[in-house]
């Protein structure tokens, strides 16, 4: 059981990546952003590309594709930021959707769809806890999610940019008028999400199974784990990750639970909302 | 705001969760004379697991012998079409090739889902398929169908018999991804196994997810259970990602038993590290070596730039079985009708081909797994390599008749 649940976090500490880089973008920009995944996807089959066929080294094809990862989740912000800056959170997030399937399938138009020979920048066991391996990739990832998930709430609590990106959260219209710079901020935030997600997924990627569509559809566990923390809490969606990574490793060692293993996230999911509207009143919840 | 966007995520999530995968145009066939003969296929050509190469090597070879003069001066109109890997897709299809296009046969088709959707119907309209690679358990037990290839359920006895009686490796254990209702057949290919070799399964795993990202705790079982050999039936990413896995926990001595659905040169390229090595049956005479068995399907391949996998081995098998038959029937001076290119493949004598180890039969039985032979390869650390297994590897492995 317990074995089961230690295999569980390196799949834990990814998703734990990818939800703070959610809980950043939803409480910073107003968005979940579906294409999270997807950008870093396409980011680490570019770096594999330059690797495999135009023979880059791989240090120097990851950082271009980490940029690339970045560039598109800046173009998207970008975009949300000019035409939707006034629209609902959940139009923003719907517009999200669309280039998640944009680039799933143009990494298959250019990349084919199999998936790709990435080659491992991290790799081995680095130690062994009642009779299973951890993974230097598992201690990369765990370790990343924490520093990641600090770092933030040290950006947001202690500088000036923290302050500004929570105003333009809190409050668009008056942050804007006292002359903080909207755009440029917002699309920062995307910049620096595309490139953490990027930058994780180059890091996995050698490690699991690496076509496009299992790459891009992370979101789905990640957005399970940032929901944990309400999309508020970094501190939370960083336990929620890893407690869904050991969750998921758990219920693969039990036989009998077989059936629910590939619906973690999707239960996860449920049951919060359930808990969230445990307190309201039918007229209110419906 | 909170609760709003927090609904939004569960919908959106919940409707991601049935999302993926693209689509592109289907490709027509070529155009004949007065009265061409229509050859239709149905092919998984787009989507997340996708087979173009078998339909486009059968084209290859229609288009060749259209070139060559057809069958004296009769064309053959191919129509491949794609399936999307959706079922509504795929029953469409046949419907329009076969009900509306009057195929006189179905040839070439690899659909990981077309057998088992379309079978019934083609019992109804009594026309045939060959299948360049037949994927799902319905292209095994239909009176109407005989694939090419040898298929994933004979695969897996091939691989099992290779790990036991040529490798000599014990705690032989299965880790099956089942999809839909594949686990009774892959159930009877292990219970072949056991009937030939005396030998049970130390462990078997029917749970093993697709598409997963991460198989550690899957193999973390199977290594406390003391396994030594994995027997495994994955798709490239799967296995990939499984291997891999095996490589993070530090199990660096298990020998895998895979089947042709891994065969792949952009595997070997992502495989690096293959514990004590990746052994496979291939159903087809290897594509990966260079010699007379495989020449003359290299060189159509090469010449209309199609992939070198077994999947366009499976088509241009299929192709070249189906003008065999053509010609035969035009020496014999019948016409070239759906009902007597059936009765010809029911009356089919062995076709030999150097690129398989059965020859291929169509027959009048009611279920069609005829082809029991593969050539065993080997995919070794380091090498990223696919070669000719050291042992057993320079002759077919056939399943004995029990």
């Amino acid at each position: 059981m317990l074995q089961g649940a230690i295999a569980g976090l390196a799949s834990g500490g990814l998703y734990a990546v990818l939800a703070v880089c959610l809980t950043l973008m939803a409480r910073l920009v107003r968005v979940v952003n579906f294409a999270q995944a997807a950008t870093g996807m396409f980011g680490a089959f570019c770096a594999v590309w330059l690797v495999s066929t135009l023979g880059w080294s791989i240090p120097l094809a990851s950082i271009v594709g980490i940029l690339v990862g970045g560039a598109l989740s800046a173009l998207l912000g970008w975009i949300i930021a000019t035409w939707l800056s006034e629209a609902s959170t959940s139009t923003r997030s719907a517009v999200t959707v669309g280039p998640l399937l944009l680039l799933i399938s143009l990494s298959f138009i250019m990349f084919g769809n199999k998936p790709q020979p990435f080659e491992p920048i991290i790799q081995g066991p680095a130690f062994q806890v009642v009779g299973v391996a951890v993974s230097w990739l598992t201690v990369t990832t765990v370790v990343m999610a924490v520093v990641i998930a600090v770092a933030a709430a040290l950006v947001l609590d202690r500088t000036s940019v923290g302050t500004k990106l929570r105003a333009l959260s809190e409050r668009p219209i008056t942050a804007e008028l006292i002359g903080i710079p909207s755009r440029p901020l917002s699309v920062a935030v995307w910049a620096v999400t595309g490139v953490i997600s990027a930058l994780v997924i180059i890091i996995v990627a050698p490690s699991q199974a690496n076509d496009a569509t299992s790459l891009s559809m992370l979101i789905v566990p990640a957005a399970a784990a940032a929901l944990v923390g309400g999309f508020r809490r970094l501190d939370l969606s960083v336990v929620g990750g890893l407690l869904l990574g050991a969750l998921t490793g758990l219920v693969a060692q039990i036989d009998a639970l077989s059936a629910v293993r590939n619906f973690v996230p999707f239960l996860v999911i449920v049951g919060f909302l359930l808990w969230m509207q445990r307190k309201e009143v039918w007229d209110a919840a419906r | 705001m909170n609760k709003r966007l927090v609904s939004v995520v569960a919908v959106a999530a919940a409707g991601i969760l049935l999302l993926s995968g693209c689509s592109q145009g289907s490709s027509g066939g070529g155009s004949g004379d007065k009265s061409p003969i229509v050859v239709g296929s149905v092919n998984t050509d787009s989507g997340a697991a996708t087979f173009p190469e078998a339909s486009q090597a059968a084209k290859a070879v229609f288009d060749q012998f259209n070139a060559q003069g057809g069958l004296d001066g009769q064309k053959i109109k191919y129509i491949a079409q794609d399936d999307k890997g959706d079922p509504a897709t795929a029953t469409a299809d046949a419907r329009q090739i076969v009900g509306q296009d009057n195929a006189v046969a179905m040839v070439g088709s690899a659909s990981l889902i077309e057998c088992e959707l379309n079978a019934k119907y083609y019992e109804q309209q009594g026309i045939l398929s060959i299948p360049g690679i037949g994927v799902d358990r319905g292209c095994f037990d239909s009176p109407n169908i005989s694939p090419a290839n040898v298929g994933p359920f004979n695969d897996a006895t091939l691989t099992l018999l290779y790990g036991t009686n040529v490798l000599h490796v014990d705690h032989v254990c299965a880790l099956l991804e089942i999809a839909g209702n594949t686990k009774p057949a892959y159930q009877a290919a292990i219970e072949k196994w056991e009937k030939v070799t005396g030998q049970k399964l130390f462990y078997a795993d029917y749970t093993v997810p697709y598409g997963a990202n991460d198989y550690t705790p899957y193999l973390v079982k199977a290594k406390q259970a003391g396994c030594k050999a994995i027997m495994n039936n994955p798709v490239e990413p799967d296995s990939i990602a499984m291997l891999k896995n095996a490589q993070a926990m530090g199990w660096n001595d298990v020998t895998w038993l895979l089947l042709t659905s891994v065969y792949s040169t952009n595997y070997a390229n992502s495989v690096s590290d293959a514990g004590k090595g990746v052994y496979v049956p291939a159903e087809f005479y290897p594509f990966t070596e260079v010699n007379s068995q495989t020449k003359a399907w290299r060189d159509l391949m090469d010449k209309n730039n199609i992939k070198l996998t077994a999947f366009s081995q499976g088509g241009y098998l299929a192709a070249t079985h189906f003008i065999q038959v053509l010609k035969q029937m035009k020496k014999d001076g019948k016409e070239i009708t759906r009902q007597n290119v059936t009765d010809a493949l029911h009356n089919l004598k062995p076709i030999k081909d150097p690129m398989i180890g059965t020859p291929y039969t169509f027959g009048t039985a009611k279920v069609h797994d005829n082809n029991i032979c593969g050539w065993p390869i080997q995919l070794m650390t380091g090498t990223n390599k696919w070669a000719v297994a050291d042992k057993g590897g320079d002759n077919w492995l056939c399943i004995p008749k029990s």
